[in-house]
């Protein structure tokens, strides 16, 4: 057998929509993958790429349709298969691994029997016994600790990261000839992806299987693909190794996608500067802890440690950005911001007042000045308003306003918003989740506020919504002196928007900086790893053989003692893990909580200045 | 190796179950404790004498005070409620107002009658019935199931469909169905006309077939749309339509996991109809004069037989509070993501 | 993870004046055009129009004796003669308008206990679900005490003793039924009360009231206002039972109840006494329970923004 055999052929499929003859969800793809070889398809949301996934292996389900075309894998023709073949060549040869690991295995069964389910279903002569070996095999191969233990585990007991590796040993545990990755990373932390792409990179070396990686940032598929795949709108409009296609882009959607691309590090890639100006908010050693009941005993109780310690100053007119993985209290610490929780040690100061001692009237006043921006454009508008309506309940809850008035503002901020002032009186049905984000934005403004925390309000959105919402904060912020806090996962929206940035894990702010720092000259271990592991094209100054942490961070229920951070830290001290370092403040203003600054290394430029 | 890992899990779940059944059990004292308060205070507030009842109509007025007396009733009503709970502490529920122990009721015999003595006790007549009930109602539901399954998973299957349709219609009609009058009918067509189904009274086996099917009608539209909208449901689930690109074929992605984990709902259904279900029981049982828990039940509280009212409350409520507790233990076993 | 988003997004074939109309009136639309909707609410308007109207325009009266035609068939069994339409019961009363008297009864009993019901049933299961912890757990343990005594103990206990009056039966009916309401009521502000929006709600400044009356209410009412019509039939059903027992309205009044129970002596002679009120029953709340399902299909096909 030559060394270039084909595994999967695809041969001008076309997919369209039952109810509507003349649309193309694919359209004339043709492509093939060689034995051992990686195929990479990058392209943006509505390219048809998971469409492709499916297609694939036939798996379209209303109302796509197959309008032309055909599919080879191993010489045998999948759309003429008999579906107990079909079933078979799905489980045996082609392995699939989808974009959202959580929902992809019944939740009420153990996720090593599931997959012994699917081993027995697609191999005949396999005993029990067999196949529960070969299962925990693969568990091992993916370093998923304690595997035996994990075997009996439920879907709902592993973290996103884990339950995706779990669902790579469920597409690899038949030893297939190609595997199809749709999306794998993207609902993953980023550390997390950057791990799984390693992981399946060994794997593919160990196994030598043919992969077809889908996937819509091109810095990821760079990493792993030999050739790669540009999808628009159903049709194929490049194919070039990486390299090709990032140095001498052919198709202009290429050149376009690529100028897109955000940058991170550069020649001329900077943030914003951070300046000197009177503080807003002042977060003072906050902490929150909730208790969860204990499971196996009568009332004891687990303290999850959501946030222990923050100290943090916001001063006006600023972007501050508050970064972190799953896990790292990012979202308690917005919660607690937006006062919609009370810390139960520490303060919150905004503009002088301490929030806790302030009565309700008083708190309910000072309320128009901080706003919060939620993630989801769907969920946090009340589906039975209109939108005018939504827009003035602000002002009807502080009634400082009269009808006509409020009328009048709600409209003005629509217009500065960019919002149609027809809309008005209609529901929210059918608007766009850009549409809706003005919405909330228009709805905070309406109280003429100081400071706004945009809790991952952009996440939401496609990159062109995102840069339009941009100029928009942007345009408002010069306009009305607003501050803002991002808090966000994605560092390149950060790297582009924010002053100064704090990063977060386990609760605590490890390192606090400004822009240029951060990015360039970050001083505490997980910052650097964090770095390391963001996707994109332009020159890491942290490679991820150096920094790329392995493992996931410990639960907030049981913190390891020293620095939270030792158990995963490559260049973890001794004393680190019995002595909590303390949040040391450098020269140049930003702070850092890690042994290795005191002792100078490995940025030799700080120097501490004095504890906090 | 695999032993002490799960033996370790193994315990931590039996010692979980252990605090879990106490806790359940504890809640449901509480419950049972505010019914039997509620049902003891109910019968003597209502207007009705049981002395009277006892003695007989024809009986002089300072025999029914000497008998009303005798039986504790002229106490304040929360120191009869703390003797009655010392009783059933040492687990007697009392002797029947009415009924003898050989059987015949005492009520129309005349109040000086010797054979008033002996009353039978309250826990043996229970006793006694609990088994012709539990055979009518498990015949019940098992026709129940026979007709609601292939409707309910047809339909949840095929939304949309003739058989969606058919089910929905279908379970419409049972539920629009009065209990009594379906029995009266069938008792008509199958005993009286066609002669092949005996309906009054219990002399065998077949004497549960037809009150089960009216029963079983009466429990079959929930049944039916409880399960077709959670089949449905369970089949938009995301591992549902990723498990065939696994390689899963169809008969085991519906049989092994789809109706899995559309029974949970299923259960938490049986919990919460219950209450109805043992209405049901009670008027099939009074109508086909069967011999059960409820024919005793209906007619004890005509009589004002207030320790039989009282015992069989107590007994149906600790089943409720038992079955309850069953139920949701059966669905975390299904479901672990269930917290107990 | 904090970063994946639910993408509900709403398909692509939401008309565009869709948007203009509330929940409630796209979903009364979207129920309308189903077959099952418009067969139940002619029916049932039918037959009540028939219980409100005919027995007034009739010259028979429902509870006068007539010796000389009992155990008159239905039309379609004996002769044709238009005199009695359904037949005649043991004491020569015309059956027809008997039923449709009873009807009267039957729905409005049925309404009145679902109204009973539902104001304290969702006033308990908003309190419940919205102040939570204590407040929660001691209506919880009420509603369950209640769901353990069957409606037929409370009703004989109740009615039994003295001759029952309609107040009364509305009483008992209520009172075995509300917590299915506080249930249903409960369930829905709990999962109201977790919504995003909301949390933006309070970020904005509304206080609890605020919250409970402009946007967990409504989300509340859509639900149970199902669970009402479906429950009008049931507690119809009810009504029949306690009539059937002899606990409801009493004789000569006629109720579907103690009809069939008179009829149920004669049932080898004369079988339709016994057999048309049933039959009246059934058709009424089939057509109710058509419509409730109908509406409740057509409430999923809004929320799911396919209509």
């Amino acid at each position: 057998m030559s060394a270039n055999k084909t595994i999967l052929g695809v041969q001008e499929l076309t997919v369209g929509l039952r109810d509507d003859p003349s649309s193309r969800i694919l359209d004339n793809v043709s492509f093939e993958l060689g034995a051992g070889k990686v195929l990479g398809v990058i392209g943006e949301a509505g390219s048809g790429k998971t469409v492709l996934a499916r297609a694939i292996v036939r798996g379209l389900t209303e109302p796509l349709t197959y309008e032309a075309g055909q599919v080879f894998c191993l010489g045998e023709d999948i759309m003429s298969l008999s579906p107990k073949k079909l079933a078979e060549i799905r489980g045996n040869k082609i392995g699939y691994i989808g974009s959202n690991p959580a929902g992809a295995l019944d939740p009420t069964i153990p996720v090593g029997e599931q997959i012994v389910e699917k081993l027995l279903s697609v191999s005949s002569g396999l005993s029990r016994s067999a196949a529960k070996d070969r299962v925990l095999d693969v568990l091992t191969a993916v370093r998923i600790p304690s595997p035996e233990v994990r075997f009996h585990e439920y879907p709902f007991q592993f973290s996103g990261g884990m339950m995706q590796r779990v669902m790579i040993v469920d597409a690899l545990v038949t030893n297939p000839s190609v595997l199809i990755a749709d999306n794998i990373t993207q609902a993953l932390d980023v550390t997390v992806a950057a791990q799984i792409i390693r992981l399946v990179r060994e794997l593919r070396d160990k196994f030598s299987t043919a992969i077809l990686f889908i996937s819509s940032s091109l810095p990821v598929v760079e990493t792993i693909a030999d050739e790669v795949l540009v999808l628009q709108q159903g049709k194929i409009i490049e194919q070039a190794t990486p390299s090709a296609l990032i140095d001498s882009p052919q198709h202009d959607y290429t050149k376009s996608l690529l100028a897109r691309l955000p940058r991170i590090w550069g020649p001329e890639i900077s943030g914003p500067a951070a300046s000197d100006a009177p503080t807003l908010m002042a977060i003072e050693d906050v902490h929150r802890t909730y208790l969860v009941r204990k499971k196996g005993t009568f009332r004891g109780m687990n303290a999850v440690q959501a946030v222990r310690g923050v100290t943090l100053d916001i001063r006006e007119g600023e972007n501050i950005g508050i970064v972190g993985e799953s896990g790292c209290g990012k979202s308690t610490l917005t919660r607690l911001l937006a006062w919609l929780e009370v810390p139960e040690q520490g303060t919150i100061h905004f503009a002088g007042e301490d929030l806790s001692q302030l009565s309700r009237p008083e708190l309910t006043k000072l309320r128009q000045s901080f706003q919060l921006l939620l993630q989801d454009p769907y969920s946090s508008l009340p589906s039975r308003m209109a939108v005018g309506r939504i827009i003035a309940e602000p002002l009807l809850i502080h009634g400082n306003l009269k009808k006509p008035e409020i009328r009048d503002r709600v409209l003005e901020a629509m217009n500065e918003v960019g919002l149609d002032q027809a809309l008005e009186n209609q529901l929210t049905v059918g608007l766009s989740a850009g549409q809706r984000q003005r919405i909330n934005i228009a709805r905070a403004l309406v109280l003429e506020p100081r400071l706004l925390i945009l809790d991952e309000t952009l996440s939401a959105l496609d990159q062109v919504e995102q840069s339009k919402l941009f100029e928009l904060f942007d345009r408002l912020q010069k306009k009305h002196g607003f501050t803002y806090i991002f808090i966000s996962h994605d560092m390149a929206l950060v790297r582009k928007v924010c002053h100064r940035v704090a990063v977060m894990y386990l609760g605590r702010i490890v390192e606090l900086a400004d822009n240029k720092t951060l990015f360039e000259d970050p001083v505490h271990p997980y910052s650097k790893a964090l770095l390391s592991a963001v996707p994109t094209l332009d020159d890491h100054p942290f490679k991820s053989q150096e920094y790329l942490l392995e493992g996931e961070p410990p639960s907030p229920v049981d913190i390891p003692t020293g620095c939270s951070f030792r158990s995963r830290c490559p260049v973890a001290l001794t004393k680190c893990e019995t002595i909590d370092p303390e949040a040391k403040i450098l020269t140049g203003g930003g702070q850092a909580s890690c042994h290795l600054v005191d002792e100078n290394q490995p940025s030799p430029n700080y120097q501490v200045a004095a504890a906090v | 190796m695999d032993g002490s890992a799960s033996a370790h899990a193994r315990k931590a779940r039996r010692l979980y179950l252990l605090i879990f059944l106490s806790r359940r059990l504890l809640q449901g004292a509480v419950v049972l404790l505010i019914v039997t308060f509620a049902i003891f205070t109910l019968l003597r507030v209502v207007p009705g004498d049981p002395a009277r009842l006892i003695v007989g109509g024809m009986a002089p007025d300072e025999v029914v005070v000497q008998k009303a007396e005798e039986l504790g009733l002229n106490d304040p009503i929360p120191v009869q409620f703390l003797k009655y709970l010392g009783e059933i502490a040492r687990g007697d529920l009392g002797n029947s107002f009415v009924r003898a122990k050989s059987g015949s009721m005492g009520g129309a015999v005349a109040f000086d009658d010797p054979s008033r003595g002996d009353r039978a006790e309250v826990l043996d007549l229970i006793v006694e019935r609990v088994p012709l009930t539990l055979q009518l109602a498990g015949l019940a539901v098992v026709f129940a199931l026979i007709i609601s399954f292939p409707l309910g998973v047809a339909a949840g299957l095929n939304p949309g469909s003739w058989k969606d349709k058919l089910a929905f219609f279908a379970g419409s009609v049972f539920v629009s169905v009065p209990n009594f009058w379906l029995g009266i009918v069938l008792a008509l067509l199958f005993s009286v006309q066609l002669g092949i189904l005996p309906s009054i009274g219990y002399k065998g086996f077949e004497y549960t077939i037809l009150p089960a099917f009216v029963l079983a009608i009466e429990m079959a539209p929930f049944i039916i749309r409880t399960l077709s909208v959670s089949i449905a449901q369970v089949m938009q689930e995301e591992f549902i339509s990723v498990a065939p690109l696994r390689g899963l074929m169809r008969s085991r992605i519906v049989g092994a996991h789809a109706i899995r984990n559309a029974s949970i709902p299923l259960l938490n259904l049986f919990g919460i109809q219950l209450g109805s279900l043992l209405g049901g029981v009670l008027v099939i049982e009074f109508i086909f004069d069967y011999p059960g828990l409820g024919r005793l039940t209906i007619n004890a509280v005509l009589q004002r037989d207030f320790p039989l009212i009282q015992g069989i409350a107590i007994f149906i409520s600790g089943m409720f509070v038992f079955i309850n507790i069953a139920v949701d233990l059966a669905a975390s076993f299904i479901d672990p993501r269930l917290e107990y | 993870m904090s970063d994946t988003v639910t993408k509900n997004e709403p398909p692509r074939h939401v008309a565009s004046t869709a948007a203009m109309l509330t929940p409630t009136q796209r979903m009364l639309r979207e129920a309308w055009s189903k077959p099952s909707f418009k067969f139940g609410f002619f029916t049932f308007t039918v037959l009540l129009l028939g219980a409100l109207i005919y027995p007034e325009i009739s010259s028979i009266d429902p509870t006068k004796m007539n010796i000389k035609a009992r155990h008159t068939p239905p039309l379609f069994v004996g002769d044709w003669s238009w005199a009695h339409p359904l037949g005649t019961d043991h004491l020569g009363r015309d059956l027809l308008v008997r039923c449709l008297v009873g009807l009267r009864y039957s729905v409005l009993i049925g309404c009145a206990t679902v109204v009973m019901m539902f104001i304290v049933g969702c006033g308990l299961g908003l309190l419940s679900g919205f102040k939570g912890k204590f407040t929660d757990t001691i209506i919880m343990r009420i509603t369950d005490a209640q769901l353990s005594i069957p409606m037929i103990i409370l009703a004989i206990a109740i009615l039994g003793v003295s001759r029952p009056t309609v107040p009364a039966i509305i009483l008992v009916l209520g009172l075995s039924g509300w917590p299915l309401y506080a249930r249903v009521a409960r369930s829905v502000t709990l999962s109201e009360k977790s919504k995003e929006y909301i949390k933006g709600q309070r970020v904005l400044g509304a206080s609890d009231w605020r919250i409970i009356f402009l946007f967990v209410a409504p989300a509340v009412l859509p639900p149970i206002a199902f669970v009402a019509v479906l429950d009008v039939a049931r507690m119809m059903i009810f009504e029949s039972i306690l009539g059937f027992l002899g606990l409801g309205v009493q004789p000569p009044t006629p109720t579907f109840g103690n009809i069939i129970a008179d009829g149920r002596k004669y049932l080898i002679n004369a079988w339709w006494i016994a057999t048309m009120p049933g039959l009246f029953l059934l058709f009424t709340l089939t057509s109710l329970n058509l419509m409730g399902s109908a509406l409740e299909g057509a409430r999923n096909n809004v929320l799911k923004g396919a209509a």
